[in-house]
């Protein structure tokens, strides 16, 4: 049920640490230790090389698609202690923004729903969070969180624009007054989510602890017709959880531990609908997984790397989509 | 462990125990089980050292084993560079005010000497480089910053060790170095650009070497003597001692060099002398302009071979332990370069770049391709670099907190044990397992979901490589698969990494949103009669194999399109759906006999739209035709009252009408007629009187205000519905099924196809609306546009926008027009929201008539662009023709 549609000749000289899709599926930026960022045009199984952003001078983790409202913007982020915001103009990809405001490895980076402006989250492993905010005419705010995570921050989610709930004293109609989240992943084996005070700080709202190594990704489930706040976490401890929250104030997180590898998972994903989340693990291997009617976990099915065809497990899951 | 074939042991053998003016500790050694873990033997990310073995360590130590653990300790000032003593457990620490020997213990360090004696200390011990040499246990040279180069004798007696003093640099000398093997032979780099060679039994220097000096073979030969050199060429096997007294007896006067002869150029400073550990007479000098030169010792007169490394200074080098050719190179330019000196042309062999200017490179021991590095500023952290993965470090050490000065490997054959001096006041000995290592923090896997379902999934191509045995570019050219990198199976090694990336095509199951983009496509959400859209969506899901889907729409057409319902249902449905536009306009083509020309034009647009070509003429039209149909509906009660009389009294009247109703052009006429035989049934039961009620009622339910008392709050035309509701109503309560709907709505939503919901949403119309909170709705319709719009749908997605009845939705379609505004005294876009221009810091918009600021109606004149208040222009220009403003235009308004 899954195949290879494509192997990507990436050129990269070095281990590649993320790919990203844009908004409409058409591109995909990967980074790599070689310090460079490669956008290819993927669109009908094809692989043209766009652009070869250089820039880092160091391993390069994560990259990021802004929204394209704001135009074609790509965000970098590094080990030489920099985030680089790319900007395509008249064709040609430049450098627009340089961001050198952490004392260490850069890991992760992360744009806002594309509601609050041109907003971007990124983590260092000097343990701060901090958010850049566009002002215009090439100008970025910046306010830090400082030890957001002790001995360093991996990942950073925001949650999706709508959340349940926030709309409970909003007239229908009107604009509702977004209160700002996201969250976040560390060395400290914690996940924490952050919220916007109403003054603009950002406040720790809710430390999440079930893993006990460090965490290596979250990932906020995209709101497409949820009544469920939900977020994916995993760990080098092997361990997946999907933390959920009903209720309204969205004080009440409880995990459910997806499964346990056997390995270093490295990574999750949320499908577009946010019915079906992508794990890889330290074992190459990319899972799919998704929810039964019973609320159980269930691995619809398994990508290894290598192979391309997979072996189809039609579960409960699977039959009820269809 | 006797057999000994490396160099170092040659050395060790050399050097007379007599010599030793220190004991040497014998404590330290234990037995070899323990040293395991020490050297980092269970390090997986070492896999470089893989013959690394108990027995060979010991022996490679000459039976004495290093223990020890990672360790600081303060120092009473900064030092510049370290140097460790040959039996790996004293080091020596320079600085400008520091010069100390400290013992290496197995828990901490321990001062054993300070050197720098004398109340005053002279600038002679200000230290920018100091170096123990590998053969004599006593005998170490320091380097000052005002140019002299010192010798020490650990084995005086006095409390002053030192010994001899060579004052010939003019300037700072940034590095000194022992010949490998030779005992009296010290080497001198300076800032002043000259190198020098000194024989420690002589007074002076023996040769100098500038770095002006052209390279052999190159450039106008110059008069050359060479007495007594040639000797030294003849036979290298020479005993040493001898040649070298050979090479000294010759007459120094006679051999030119850049600095005896003629005026000497301002020269590039040297920054790095380092003797080669295998040729005996070649060293390597590295140059503040980023060249690198390769001496012979015997020929000062010129270089052997001169080559620009570095962009930028090069401020260290290091000659390979093993491979005799290897030399790397650190400069300014954040790179480390490996070059092969054996090959006619240096050559590149790898380049590491690190984030800052590499101040020393240091080859490890026993690990063939690892080397370390410390940089001169910004980033305090030693990093171990494989050669091969020039990328990402092997290992970092991040003790210091400030610049490291000094790396220097405890021991030549002992990989796990590393010395480092800092700035910052402090002495360490780095643990290679206690190092931390990089390559383990970074994430090998990149993984992403695309928008259709597909995976993008980047994985180290090694172990991939491994797992599957896939065969590499088969050269099937539909799907290519490029490797980036040929694994050496010669040479395996873990560390080096590239990674695979693939795309991957799940099917529905897994995510991949083929059918989404299909399904919204081909969907009827409005302008037809109930029962044909869900049909017309069933079969649409059918096709697309989402056969629950499918049943959906057929149970769905089964609940609210029962057979008496159908003809009801036709028209009400599409006026209950369409609200504001599509069902009014159909009841406009039947109740006013419109233009048969008109009609079918306007149907013609109608399924142009569910094509998704035109929406503009589409929209305009349906509009237009909309409003008529608004006024007329609201101004009158007629039409409304002719077709209720249709549905009571003569089921037969709308059988003929809807065969006008359909167009001939749509594929789904037939399934209208698949409905008229279950219509018959329906003729027998009899209206009940609540109907009656209902239809009565619905003539005063105005367009467009919902009328909470009756069933139906949106519109007039939702009065028809309830009333087939009535018609049922005789056998089933209306709720019967509501809840059902509704958890069924939500099912859907919560698997993630929220298109399903929102698709019955709008084709059911009033008939679920209500049953489902406004607030979910909204959600469901904005995530819906949301996935619309990232497919690119746009004309579904306005669709959807203009069908849905929630006003944060419909409002979504006068969002997004922005006007820009430029200031009209400077020209320049107005940015903020205020009325004042940030730029000119004028207000933009003044009355030229009152000279307030126009905040609501601003009026001008095209031709001059002044303007104001509508009323003052007005009046002005009731007075006068001219501009208000004073600037002599006409103004004209109209």
């Amino acid at each position: 049920m899954v195949s290879v549609i494509n192997t990507v000749d990436t050129s990269h000289e070095d281990m590649i640490h993320d790919a990203q899709m844009d908004y409409y599926g058409t591109r995909l930026a990967t980074c790599s230790s070689d310090r460079s960022v490669k956008i290819f045009d993927v669109r009908n199984g094809g692989q043209i090389l766009i652009a070869d952003l250089r820039g880092h001078e160091g391993p390069v983790w994560q990259v990021a698609w802004a929204h394209p409202m704001y135009g074609n913007i790509l965000a970098s982020c590094s080990y030489d202690r920099k985030v680089i915001i790319w900007r395509e103009e008249n064709g040609t990809w430049e450098k627009s923004h340089e961001h050198a405001g952490h004392d260490s490895s850069v890991n992760s980076v992360c744009w806002a729903p594309h509601d609050y402006g041109l907003i971007l989250a990124c983590g260092s492993s000097d343990g701060a969070i901090s958010l850049l905010t566009y002002t215009g005419e090439g100008q970025w705010e910046v306010k830090k969180i400082n030890n957001a995570h002790t001995i360093g921050c991996n990942a950073v989610s925001w949650a999706p624009a709508v959340v349940p709930g926030s709309l409970v004293d909003q007239p229908s109609g009107q604009k509702p007054n977004y209160i700002k989240k996201f969250a976040s992943g560390g060395c400290d084996n914690l996940i924490k989510l952050w919220k916007e005070e109403e003054d603009g700080q950002w406040k720790e709202e809710q430390k999440l602890e079930a893993h006990s190594d460090w965490v290596r990704d979250v990932a906020w489930a995209p709101s497409i017709g949820l009544p469920t706040s939900t977020i994916a976490s995993c760990s080098q401890d092997g361990r997946v959880f999907i933390w959920t929250c009903d209720d309204a104030s969205g004080n009440t997180w409880s995990p459910k531990l997806l499964h346990k590898f056997n390995d270093v998972v490295w990574h999750v994903s949320w499908s577009i609908t946010a019915n079906i989340l992508a794990v890889s693990g330290g074992d190459n291997k990319v899972t799919l997984w998704k929810e039964s009617v019973d609320g159980q976990w269930v691995c619809i099915s398994d990508v290894n790397k290598g192979q391309g065809s997979m072996s189809a497990s039609v579960t409960e899951g699977q039959q009820n989509e269809q | 462990g006797k057999e000994r074939t490396t160099s170092g042991e040659g050395r060790e053998r050399k050097a007379g125990p007599a010599a030793l003016g220190l004991v040497r500790r014998t404590d330290r050694v234990v037995s070899g089980s323990h040293l395991a873990p020490l050297l980092g033997l269970t390090d997986p990310g070492f896999s470089d050292c893989p013959d690394l073995k108990m027995s060979r360590v010991t022996t490679a130590l000459g039976g004495s084993v290093l223990t020890g653990r990672t360790m600081h300790c303060h120092l009473d000032a900064p030092a510049n560079a370290i140097s460790v003593c040959r039996d790996a457990a004293q080091v020596v620490v320079a600085g400008r005010s520091i010069f100390k020997i400290y013992a290496i213990e197995e828990e901490q360090f321990v001062e054993k000497l300070n050197l720098r004696v004398g109340r005053k200390p002279s600038l002679n011990l200000s230290c920018a480089d100091v170096v123990w040499h590998q053969m004599d246990e006593n005998l170490l040279a320091t380097a000052a910053t005002n140019g002299v180069v010192v010798t020490w004798n650990l084995g005086r007696p006095s409390r002053n060790k030192q010994d001899q003093l060579f004052t010939e640099h003019k300037r700072t000398v940034n590095k000194v170095c022992f010949h490998p093997t030779e005992a009296h032979v010290l080497l001198s780099g300076s800032q002043d650009g000259f190198m020098k060679c000194f024989d420690l039994r002589r007074k002076d220097s023996v040769s100098t070497f500038s770095g002006e000096a052209t390279e052999a073979g190159q450039g106008t030969p110059r008069e050359w003597v060479m007495t007594g050199c040639c000797v030294l060429r003849l036979h290298p096997s020479f005993a040493h001692g001898f040649l070298w007294r050979l090479y000294v007896a010759a007459p120094w006067g006679t051999l030119p060099s850049g600095c005896s002869k003629g005026a000497p150029r301002q020269s590039e400073s040297v920054r790095d002398v380092q003797f080669s550990i295998r040729d005996y007479f070649t060293f390597a000098s590295t140059f503040e302009n980023g060249n690198v030169q390769l001496w012979d010792i015997r020929r000062p007169d010129r270089c052997e071979r001169m080559f620009t490394a570095h962009n930028g200074p090069v401020f260290c080098c290091d000659w390979h332990p093993e491979d005799r050719g290897w030399l790397a190179t650190g400069g300014r330019d954040k790179m480390v370069k490996v070059w092969d000196m054996t090959t006619h042309r240096a050559k590149e062999m790898h380049c590491v770049q690190t984030i800052a200017s590499v101040a020393r490179v240091k080859w490890r021991p026993e690990c063939r391709h690892h080397l370390a590095t410390c940089s001169m500023m910004v980033d305090h952290n030693i990093y171990v670099w494989d050669v091969r993965r020039p990328f990402v470090p092997a290992a970092m050490f991040e003790e210091h907190r400030d610049v490291t000065t000094g790396i220097a490997w405890r021991h030549p054959h002992d990989p796990s044990f590393l010395l480092s001096g800092s700035k910052d006041s402090s002495l360490c000995q780095h643990l290679f397992r206690d190092a931390s290592q990089p390559v383990e923090r970074a994430n090998p896997e990149g993984l992403c979901y695309g928008l259709f379902g597909d995976l993008a999934f980047a994985a180290k191509e090694s172990l991939v490589a491994a797992e599957s045995g896939r065969k590499p570019y088969t050269g099937d050219r539909r799907h290519p698969i490029f490797f980036k990198r040929k694994l050496d199976p010669a040479e395996p090694f873990a560390g080096l990494a590239s990674s695979a990336l693939s795309v991957f095509e799940t099917e529905p199951g897994g995510g991949a949103m083929r059918w989404f983009v299909d399904t919204a496509e081909r969907y009827a959400l409005a302008g037809r009669p109930l029962a044909e859209l869900c049909d017309h969506n069933a079969k649409v899901a059918r096709e697309l194999g989402r056969n629950q889907v499918a049943q959906t729409w057929t149970m769905l057409r089964t609940i609210y399109c029962s057979p008496g319902l159908l003809p009801t249902a036709n028209l009400s449905h599409s006026m209950g759906k369409g609200g504001s536009c599509g069902l009014q306009l159909m009841n406009s083509f039947n109740l006013k006999d419109m233009a048969p020309g008109l009609g079918s034009e306007t149907r013609l647009d109608r399924s142009k739209g569910d094509a998704r070509s035109d929406t503009v003429l589409l929209d305009s039209s349906a509009t237009l035709i909309t409003n008529e149909d608004n006024e007329e509906t609201e101004g009158s009660d007629v039409p409304a009252d002719y077709l209720l009389g249709d549905v009571e009294g003569e089921d037969d009247e709308l059988y003929l009408l809807d065969p006008e109703h359909t167009h001939p052009e749509e594929p789904e006429c037939v399934l209208l007629q698949e409905a008229f035989p279950l219509r018959h049934e329906i003729v027998d039961t009899p209206p009940g009187p609540e109907h009656l009620q209902d239809k009565a009622d619905s003539p005063h339910v105005s367009g467009s205000e919902a009328d909470v008392a009756s069933l139906a709050p949106v519109d007039s035309s939702f009065s028809l519905l309830s009333v087939s509701h009535a018609l049922y109503d005789s056998r089933l309560p209306p709720d019967f099924f509501s809840v059902l709907v509704r958890d069924m709505l939500h099912f859907y939503a919560e698997q993630g196809d929220v298109q399903m919901a929102v698709s019955v949403l709008i084709v059911l119309g009033e008939r679920v609306r209500k049953d489902i909170d406004e607030q979910t709705q909204e959600h469901w319709y904005t995530s819906y546009i949301d996935l619309l719009q990232r497919f690119r749908l746009w004309n579904v997605s306005n669709e959807v926008v203009k069908l849905s009845t929630s006003r944060a939705v419909s409002c979504l379609n006068q969002a997004s027009t922005t006007l820009h505004v430029n200031c009209s005294h400077c020209k320049r876009p107005m940015s903020s929201r205020g009325w004042v221009c940030d730029r000119c810091h004028r207000c933009a918009s003044m009355c030229a008539v009152c000279h307030h600021v126009v905040k609501g109606l601003f009026v001008w004149c095209q031709g001059c662009s002044h303007g104001g208040h509508l009323q003052h222009i007005m009046k002005w220009l009731e007075g006068s023709s001219h501009c208000p403003a004073g600037c002599g235009h006409l103004c004209e308004y109209s």
